[in-house]
């Protein structure tokens, strides 16, 4: 039998992390409705995060842990190819960004986060209310940029974000770039992107931010919380943000970076964690309490950010094709998430190609 | 002998007793609940005389009933956080989970709730009843059925007082001293309002109210809606006036001198439902800079809250039941209750016969 023979016979390829650092194809069964408000979507284009990433490496993330093979992949966009029929805003046909979260119907799922399967599979079943239409001027590319583009959505919405603020983010990575782009089109006056690469910075520069700062590490022998409230004064100095800034969004989730970002907010001004790194960081605590800020988390997306992330795209406020820097076919799955796994600064968004 | 008597409005006027299939759990979170005590409301009563309320029309026979307690007697294969035997408080509205007003956390205002008792959803005054595990909520053995059947109006009265955003300290004007405004009144004194008036047209009402929770009292009279502020302003030393206004009367006066009675920047809730359109003092509300908003039943977290009042004695509901009727004496109880005699009036669960 020819290889195109061979493929014909496959139901639902998926790209399957078997146990750490162990992926592989396999064919699975077409999934079936699991009642009648579920749809079948056809995925299309899946761009990596930093989590698949991390559960290929490591194998957890804080209490998730990888115990038995799940199909990874989770910022998706497709074609519905079956509705339930109870499904009454969504037909065959439509061309969807997937919501990967879905809670307590009854379980929370979160594909590709254990045990759930992701997305990285021909055919992904989810809840008719987790699909959001794509216009048709938006592409299956673009509409798989916009679950980050949701996430950059939350943070904004945390930090409650108005025009006329400043805001300084720390990160120019996909999520440090989106939440810069969102931060302006929600009518921020002034956003500063920080990161320690170069080219990093100069995307920023073109894509969300209204300036960049090239933060540095501590020599040796300096203090590093004191580094970091140097590196903040810099910061405040060079782009004239007086007491601090409104809003500082930290994307990064390295150490000496959340310090900065606690120098850097004015006082009673917002802080938001979105960044994930270390678990534990020293953190200057009574800076927080002296200057009243309110410090906030943030984590993935809440009602209404999917609609907003599509609108932003649609709209072209955000160009998320500029954001995507490789792309992959599903064949290459495993290559795609070697490139992510290996951090060069010149990637941004790696994308994989659905099944045909 | 009758496996699940039920008490039915046939059409307006007319109610009747028939005996209705026992309700199947229709999935595996659900429970059945044997319904002990359920109290009557202005709406059960409205339902009963006039067959609709708004665009809820009655169109065909409905089970009464919606403030209910109970006792479970049956659990799905996946419940997991009640079991048979346990008494509970039963929360009658029950939202879809899937529109955008769900998942805002605002599920009193989802877009297919269905709610008992309100057509065409069948009600609690049955012998049994059956709705999810998650909104029944445990009685402790200090608490008694009884009193669980006056959550549901209690959680009403959270509801009002937390869109109210009463905080301690602040002084708090009630209109209608019924259950749901008495029942505000006692939450407005836990969430540490100061000053807590009621006002209603009726003394004996204004009386309960003043041993209960309220700490001024004001009868209403036929005057202008600003000499009426006044008044009460001055009765109960409100100063510049009142932080939050409470409407639990629905009545066109009230209205108004609630808007009146607002120092500047206070907060209006709407809580009474009575003439759907009414004359509306705008222009105070502008210039004051008033917080005005509505109040629907109840949502995210209430009924809890009206438990976890009641269970540690910061509200008390014992003394706003004032009757009881068997279940064979439902319409006794209707009756009662629509001619305004004491405050809250249960009908017990329907009794094995012996």
């Amino acid at each position: 039998m020819s290889d195109q023979e061979q493929d014909k016979l496959k139901q639902n390829p998926s790209f399957v992390l078997r146990a750490i650092k162990d992926v592989a194809f396999e064919d699975r069964p077409v999934p079936k409705l699991r009642d009648d408000h579920d749809v079948r979507v056809h995925i299309a284009q899946t761009g990596i995060c930093g989590s698949d990433v991390h559960y290929w490496q490591k194998g957890r993330i804080g209490d998730f842990i990888l115990e038995s093979p799940i199909v990874l992949g989770h910022e998706s966009a497709g074609t519905v190819v079956e509705v339930g029929s109870a499904v009454k805003y969504v037909k065959v046909g439509d061309r969807v960004a997937v919501e990967p979260g879905v809670p307590c119907r009854p379980d929370t799922i979160f594909a590709a986060t254990p045990p759930w399967d992701g997305t990285l599979s021909k055919y992904y079943i989810v809840a008719a209310d987790y699909t959001y239409r794509l216009p048709d001027h938006v592409s299956m590319e673009q509409g798989a940029l916009v679950e980050p583009v949701a996430v950059a959505v939350q943070i904004t919405k945390v930090a409650n974000i108005r025009a006329g603020q400043t805001v300084v983010v720390f990160g120019c990575g996909p999520i440090g770039a989106l939440c810069q782009a969102v931060a302006k089109a929600y009518g921020a006056t002034k956003v500063i992107g920080v990161d320690v690469v170069q080219s990093r910075l100069d995307f920023a520069k073109s894509f969300g931010a209204d300036g960049v700062f090239m933060s540095s590490r501590a020599e040796a022998g300096v203090d590093a919380v004191e580094h970091s409230e140097n590196v903040a004064a810099l910061i405040a100095k060079k782009f004239n943000l007086g007491d601090g800034a409104d809003v500082v969004l930290e994307c990064s989730g390295a150490e000496p970076c959340i310090q900065a970002g606690v120098f850097v907010t004015k006082k009673g001004g917002t802080y938001v964690q979105a960044g994930m790194g270390k678990e534990n960081v020293l953190f200057p605590i009574t800076t927080a309490c002296i200057r009243a800020l309110n410090i906030k988390g943030s984590i993935r997306y809440t009602t209404g950010c999917y609609p907003a992330a599509v609108d932003l795209v649609a709209s072209g406020k955000i160009d998320v094709n500029r954001l995507i820097t490789n792309r992959f076919k599903f064949e290459q799955a495993e290559e795609a998430f070697e490139l992510v796994k290996a951090g060069r600064s010149d990637v941004l968004k790696v994308i994989i190609e659905g099944v045909q | 002998m009758a496996i699940n008597l039920s008490f039915i409005l046939e059409k307006a006027g007319s109610v009747k007793y028939e005996d209705r299939p026992v309700p199947k759990l229709e999935s595996p979170y659900d429970v059945l609940v044997n319904v002990r005590f359920t109290g009557i409301c202005g709406s059960d009563v409205h339902y009963w005389q006039h067959g609709s309320i708004g665009s809820f029309v009655l169109k065909a026979p409905m089970v009464l009933g919606h403030e209910s307690s109970g006792v479970i007697t049956a659990v799905g294969d996946k419940v997991s956080t009640v079991k048979v035997g346990d008494r509970v408080a039963m929360e009658p509205g029950i939202p879809c989970r899937r529109c955008v007003r769900c998942k805002e956390g605002k599920y009193n205002l989802c877009v297919d709730m269905r709610f008992a008792a309100t057509p065409p959803i069948d009600g609690t005054l049955a012998k049994y009843y059956s709705l999810p595990e998650d909104f029944c909520y445990k009685l402790p053995e200090s608490v008694s059925l009884e009193e669980g059947a006056v959550m549901e109006p209690l959680a009403v009265g959270v509801h009002i007082t937390r869109q109210a955003d009463v905080k301690p300290g602040q002084s708090v004007v009630v209109f209608g001293a019924g259950p749901v405004g008495l029942l505000c009144c006692a939450v407005a004194k836990a969430y540490g309002a100061d000053k807590i008036v009621a006002v209603d047209i009726n003394e004996e009402r204004l009386k309960f109210a003043k041993q209960y929770a309220a700490t001024h009292t004001v009868v209403s009279q036929r005057e202008s809606a600003t000499d009426s502020a006044a008044r009460i302003t001055k009765d109960a030393d409100l100063g510049l006036g009142a932080d939050v206004a409470i409407d639990a009367s629905g009545a066109e006066p009230c209205i108004q001198a609630g808007i009146q009675v607002l120092r500047t920047g206070g907060t209006y809730v709407q809580g009474g439902m009575g003439k759907s359109d009414i004359t509306f003092p705008i222009g105070a509300m502008g210039a004051k800079e008033l917080n005005v908003k509505g109040s629907f039943r109840y949502n995210s977290g209430d009924y809890a809250t009206a438990v976890a009042l009641v269970t540690s004695g910061r509200v008390s509901v014992k003394e706003l039941i004032t009757g009881k009727f068997k279940f064979k004496d439902a319409e006794s109880a209707f009756n009662d209750t629509k001619a305004a005699k004491g405050i809250k009036i249960l009908i017990e669960g329907v009794e094995d016969e012996a």
